[in-house]
C-alpha cells in the first residue's frame, strides 16, 4: 500500500514539474486594416471653373484613439458647384482608394446629404445600375449669404427603393451608417 | 420464481403505497399495497429491467439478474418537493453545506429544445442574458460571464466568457444532470466564480451489460426548429462506453407579429465517454465532447452609429424584416467550435480515501461575422482561438471522528490568440495565462449537523501582447501577476421531518479580465466606444447565504434562500460624459471602472401537494444591485420575477402512465431599479406569459416512451425583456408549440 502511495505521489510531482509553461504570447500579427476609412474629401468645384473648395475629414488612426481633424470651407453665393466625394484608407501604405469599393457596390450604398443651411441645394448627379442615386457626384447650388453645416452620410445596405430615398430623404432608408461627418460651411 | 419487495422514501424511510412496478418488455407488474409491499409471480431465470414509478418520486430503473426467489427494498427519491429539487448525488462523495438545485435526465429530456441557459432558467434565482433567441448566458444571483463558473464534466469551461453575447459552448443534451450551486464559493474549481457554479455532468455509465440507450426528437413551431439526440451505451467488463450526439436546426423565429430575420441557428454536437474499472480500487474515465454551432443574429440589430440606434429605437418593426420565413443564416452571425478532452483516473485506497488525477484540454474557436463592404462579410470580424490545458491532483480522506478532508493542486494554462484574418484591430489582445492553485476543504458531520470550511490559494501569471490604437501600430506587452486567497465556511443543520437550515459565507477574488483591462475601440453591437483600464484591481467579494427548507405535514414544502453579496472593486462599464467622434459619426464613450457594489436578494419557492395528484408551485426571485460608492443602481441586473404552476398527475390513464398536465405562468416585473441616464432607453414594461405542458409515459415491450407537448407564450403576448439585448430592436418571441418524444430502449 505504501509503495502505491509513493508511486502516486511521485507520479503527481512528475506531472506538475513537466507541465511546460509558455511565458509570452507570440508576436501578434498586426491585421491589414483594409476596410477602415480614414479620409473623406468632399471637393466642390465651381461649374464655370475656378478654385475648388475641399471639405476634409481626417482620422488617421481609425475609430477611437486621437480625435479626427475636420476642415470646413467657404462657398460663394449664387454659384453652382460640382461635388465629388473621395474616400481613402491611409492606414495602408500606399493609401487605398475606398471610393472604388463604394462604386463597385453602388447598389448597396448611398450617400445622403443634410444641411442646416436653407439657401443651399444638393442634388444627386450619378446613378447605379437600377437608376437610383449613389451620391459620389452631386450638384450643389448656393443662394444668398449664410452659414451652417453640411452632413455627409454613407449608408451601407439601405433600402434604396424606400419612399423618398432617391431624392435624398434618409428617413426610410435604413441600413448601417458607414460614414457620418459634419462640416462647417460659410456662404459669402 | 418470485420477486418481492418493499418501496420506501429514501429520505424519510416511510413506505410508499401505490407505487407501480413494471417489468420492461413484459406485461407483468404490480402496485405496492398500503404497507409499500409488492410481489411479482412467475418470473423465469434471466435478466430483467424493473421500473418503479410513483407520482412525486424519481422513477427508478433496476437491472436484475434473477436466479431464484428475490427480495429487495427499493428507495425512491422525492422529486416534486420543489419540482427541480434533487440532492446532488451525481457528485457522490462530496458533501457540502451550500445550496444547490438540479435538473435531472427527465427534465432535460422534456426541455430538449432549449439551450443550457434557458434550460436552467426554471431554477429560482437563475435568469438569462440573451442576444436574440439562440445566444443566451445564464445569470445566477445577478452574476454572469466571468463571475460565474460553468463546469463541463468537472472542467471549468474555457472560452470567451467575457462577451455578453457569447453563450456557453455546451450542449445540455449531452448531460444527465445539470446543477446550479447557488453558493458562496467554489474552492474546488479553478475559474473566477464569485459564488455560484453551474455543473453540467454526464452520469456514470449504467451497469447494464446490454446495448441500450435513448433517442429524443423535438419539433418547435416557432422557428420551425427540430432536434435529434441519440444516446447509446453499454457496460462491458472490458470497457464501458457511451456515445451521445445531437443535431439541431431552426430558422427565423417569430415575435408575436413579425419574423425576426436571421435568427436561425444550427448545432451538431457529440460526446464520447469511456469508463474502465481496472480493479476494485482503480477506475479510469476518458471523455471527449465537441460542440459546433452557428447562431444567426437579428439582421435589424446590426447598426452603424448612435443615430442608427436612435432610429431603430423609434421603430415598431425592425429594419430588414421580411414577410417570409427562412432557414438561411447570413451576416451577422457567430460560428463557434469547442472541444474538450478529459482523462480522469482515481485510485481508492479505502472506501473514503482516494487519489484522483485529471487532465483536460480544451480548444475553443469563435468567429463572428458582420455585414461588411466589398465581399468581406465572409471574413470574420472577430476570430479568436483559445487553447487551454488543465491538470489536477485531488485527494480525499476521512479523518478521525467524522472529519472529511478534500484537497488538491491544479494547474491551468490558457493561450488566447486573435487570428489575423479579420482585417480589423482585435477587440481583446492576445495573451497567455498560467494559473496555479491549491485548495483544501474540511467537512464534519455530527449527527444532523454538517460544518464545512476551506481555503484556496491561486497564483496567476498573465502575459499580454496588445496592438496599439495609435499609429503606427505597435505591440505593447503587459505582464501581470495576481495572488488570490479565497475561503469559505458553512454550517447546515437538519431538524428532521424535512426541515433544515444552512448558513454560508465565502470570500473570493476575481482578477480583472483582459477585456476589462485592455479593450479599446468600437463595440458595434452596442454603439459605443469601450475603453479598458490597465490599472484595474481585482474584485473582492464576500457573499453570505442563509437557506431554510421545511415542510408542513408533508403537504406544504417550502424553501427560502437569502443572500447578501458585497463586491469591492466591482468592474463595470460606466457611460462617460464624453462623445467620441469617428468617421461613422458620434459614439458615446464607455470606460471600465471600479466601484463598491452590493447585491441583496432572495429566492423563495413553495409547493403545496393538495392531493396525491394535484399540486401548486410558486417561486419568487428578488434582487437589488446597488453601487454603494456612487449611489446608483447596478446595470444589467435581472428583474424580479414570479412563477406559478398547477400540476395534475394521473398514474394510469388507459394505456398511458404518469400522465401529467401543467399550466404555468411567469411574471417578470419592469426593472425599476435603474436611472434613465444608465441606458439608451427605459427598461421594458413588465410582462406575463402563460404556458401549458402535457406529458405521458408508455411502457411497450422493450421500449419506454415519454412524450410531451409544451406551449409557450400561449397568448402570443408582445413583450420585451430587460436582459435581452435585442430589446432595442425587436419584440421577444411569440407563441411556440413544442412536441417531443423520448424513447428508451
Amino acid at each position: 500500500m505504501k509503495k502505491i502511495n509513493l508511486l502516486l505521489v511521485i507520479g503527481m510531482l512528475f506531472i506538475l514539474l513537466t507541465t511546460s509553461c509558455k511565458d509570452e504570447p507570440d508576436e501578434p500579427v498586426i491585421p491589414n486594416e483594409e476596410e477602415v476609412i480614414t479620409t473623406l474629401n468632399f471637393t466642390l468645384t465651381p461649374d464655370g471653373g475656378g478654385t475648388a473648395v475641399v471639405l476634409t475629414f481626417l482620422d488617421l488612426d481609425g475609430d477611437g484613439g486621437n480625435d479626427p481633424t475636420i476642415t470646413g470651407g467657404t462657398l460663394d453665393t449664387n454659384t453652382t458647384y460640382n461635388g465629388s466625394l473621395e474616400l481613402f484608407n491611409e492606414l495602408e501604405s500606399p493609401a487605398v482608394d475606398i471610393t472604388e469599393e463604394v462604386e463597385g457596390e453602388a447598389l448597396d450604398h448611398q450617400f445622403f446629404f443634410q444641411t442646416s443651411i436653407g439657401e443651399i441645394n444638393i442634388a444627386y448627379d450619378d446613378m447605379d445600375a437600377n437608376g437610383n442615386p449613389i451620391g459620389l457626384s452631386t450638384i450643389i447650388t448656393t443662394n444668398v449669404a449664410s452659414s451652417g453645416t453640411i452632413t455627409v452620410i454613407l449608408r451601407h445596405e439601405p433600402n434604396k427603393d424606400a419612399s423618398g430615398a432617391s431624392t435624398g430623404d434618409i428617413t426610410n432608408a435604413g441600413g448601417e451608417t458607414d460614414i457620418e461627418v459634419t462640416f462647417n460651411v460659410d456662404i459669402q | 420464481m418470485a420477486v418481492s419487495g418493499l418501496v420506501k422514501d429514501v429520505s424519510t424511510g416511510v413506505a410508499i403505497s401505490y407505487a407501480t412496478i413494471s417489468v420492461k418488455g413484459f406485461s407483468s407488474g404490480d402496485v405496492t399495497d398500503s404497507l409499500g409491499f409488492f410481489h411479482l409471480e412467475s418470473i423465469c431465470v434471466g435478466e430483467y429491467h424493473i421500473v418503479v414509478n410513483h407520482i412525486g418520486y424519481e422513477t427508478q430503473e433496476l437491472y436484475l439478474n434473477i436466479a431464484g426467489d428475490t427480495a429487495m427494498t427499493v428507495f425512491l427519491e422525492r422529486n416534486s418537493q420543489l419540482l427541480d429539487e434533487v440532492e446532488v448525488i451525481g457528485q457522490g462523495e462530496e458533501v457540502t453545506t451550500q445550496e444547490s438545485h438540479s435538473l435531472n435526465s427527465e427534465s432535460i429530456a422534456q426541455n430538449s429544445d432549449k439551450n443550457l441557459a434557458t434550460m436552467i432558467e426554471s431554477i429560482s434565482g437563475v435568469s438569462v442574458i440573451k442576444n436574440g433567441s439562440g445566444i443566451s448566458k445564464p445569470v445566477v444571483h445577478g452574476l454572469y460571464g466571468n463571475r460565474l463558473s460553468i463546469l463541463n464534466n468537472g472542467i471549468a469551461q474555457s472560452g470567451q466568457q467575457w462577451g455578453i453575447d457569447h453563450s456557453p459552448e455546451i450542449d445540455p443534451l449531452i448531460a444527465n444532470i445539470i446543477t446550479v450551486v447557488k453558493g458562496v464559493g467554489a474552492l474546488e474549481y479553478q475559474g473566477s466564480s464569485l459564488g455560484a457554479v453551474v455543473l453540467v455532468e454526464p452520469r456514470k455509465i449504467d451497469r447494464e451489460p446490454h446495448l441500450n440507450g435513448e433517442g429524443r426528437y423535438f419539433f418547435e413551431s416557432n422557428g420551425l426548429g427540430s432536434g435529434l439526440n441519440l444516446e447509446l451505451q453499454q457496460h462491458r467488463k472490458l470497457l464501458a462506453w457511451r456515445v451521445v450526439g445531437t443535431l439541431k436546426k431552426s430558422g427565423d423565429n417569430r415575435s408575436s407579429e413579425y419574423f425576426l430575420r436571421n435568427t436561425g441557428n444550427q448545432e451538431a454536437n457529440i460526446a464520447l465517454q469511456f469508463e474502465k474499472s481496472w480493479n476494485r480500487k482503480w477506475f479510469s474515465e476518458l471523455y471527449f465532447s465537441s460542440f459546433n454551432a452557428e447562431f444567426g443574429v437579428l439582421r435589424g440589430s446590426h447598426i452603424g452609429n448612435l443615430t442608427d440606434l436612435e432610429e431603430a429605437l423609434e421603430r415598431d418593426v425592425p429594419f430588414f424584416t421580411e414577410d417570409n420565413f427562412s432557414y438561411s443564416i447570413g451576416s451577422p452571425y457567430q460560428k463557434v467550435n469547442h472541444h474538450l478532452l478529459k482523462f480522469h483516473t482515481k485510485y481508492s485506497i479505502s472506501e473514503n480515501q482516494w487519489f484522483g488525477i485529471t487532465y483536460a484540454g480544451q480548444y475553443n474557436l469563435r468567429k463572428e461575422f458582420d455585414v461588411r463592404r466589398s465581399g468581406r462579410s465572409d471574413i470574420p470580424a472577430l476570430s479568436l482561438k483559445q487553447i487551454s490545458n488543465f491538470i489536477e491532483v485531488k485527494y480525499q480522506n476521512s479523518l478521525a471522528r467524522n472529519w472529511e478532508l478534500r484537497g488538491g493542486i491544479q494547474i491551468n494554462q490558457v493561450d488566447n490568440t486573435n487570428l489575423p484574418e479579420t482585417g480589423i484591430l482585435p477587440l481583446i489582445p492576445d495573451y497567455t495565462a498560467s494559473d496555479y492553485g491549491v485548495f483544501s476543504i474540511v467537512t464534519k458531520t455530527i449527527d444532523k449537523t454538517t460544518i464545512e470550511f476551506g481555503g484556496r490559494y491561486d497564483f496567476e501569471n498573465r502575459n499580454v501582447a496588445a496592438i496599439s490604437v495609435s499609429v503606427p501600430r505597435k505591440i505593447i506587452r503587459y505582464d501581470n501577476d495576481f495572488l488570490n486567497l479565497s475561503a469559505l465556511g458553512g454550517v447546515k443543520h437538519e431538524f428532521g421531518k424535512g426541515w433544515e437550515a444552512s448558513y454560508n459565507i465565502g470570500y473570493a477574488a476575481r482578477n480583472p479580465e483582459v477585456n476589462e483591462l485592455y479593450s479599446n475601440g468600437l463595440h458595434q453591437g452596442v454603439s459605443g466606444i469601450e475603453e479598458g483600464d490597465p490599472t484595474l484591481n481585482k474584485e473582492i467579494s464576500v457573499k453570505n447565504t442563509l437557506s431554510i427548507k421545511g415542510n408542513v405535514k408533508d403537504r406544504l414544502f417550502f424553501e427560502g434562500l437569502f443572500y447578501y453579496h458585497k463586491i469591492d472593486n466591482y468592474i463595470f462599464l460606466n457611460p462617460q460624459d464624453e462623445i467620441r467622434l469617428t468617421i461613422r459619426g458620434a459614439f458615446p464613450l464607455f470606460k471600465y471602472e471600479q466601484t463598491d457594489a452590493r447585491l441583496i436578494g432572495f429566492d423563495l419557492a413553495a409547493t403545496y401537494q393538495a392531493t396525491e395528484r394535484f399540486n401548486v408551485t410558486g417561486k419568487y426571485s428578488y434582487l437589488n444591485g446597488y453601487d454603494v460608492t456612487n449611489h446608483l443602481p447596478l446595470v444589467y441586473m435581472p428583474s424580479n420575477n414570479l412563477y406559478a404552476g398547477l400540476n395534475y398527475q394521473i398514474p394510469d390513464l388507459g394505456k398511458l402512465q404518469n400522465v401529467g398536465f401543467q399550466i404555468n405562468s411567469r411574471f417578470v416585473s419592469e426593472q425599476k431599479n435603474l436611472l434613465p441616464s444608465q441606458d439608451f432607453v427605459v427598461p421594458p414594461e413588465s410582462y406575463y406569459l402563460i404556458g401549458l405542458k402535457v406529458s405521458a409515459e408508455k411502457q411497450l415491450p422493450k421500449l419506454g416512451l415519454n412524450m410531451f407537448v409544451r406551449a409557450e407564450n400561449l397568448l402570443n403576448e408582445t413583450y420585451r425583456d430587460y436582459l435581452n439585448r435585442q430589446r432595442y430592436f425587436a419584440d421577444d418571441l411569440g407563441f411556440n408549440l413544442i412536441i417531443g418524444m423520448n424513447i428508451s430502449f
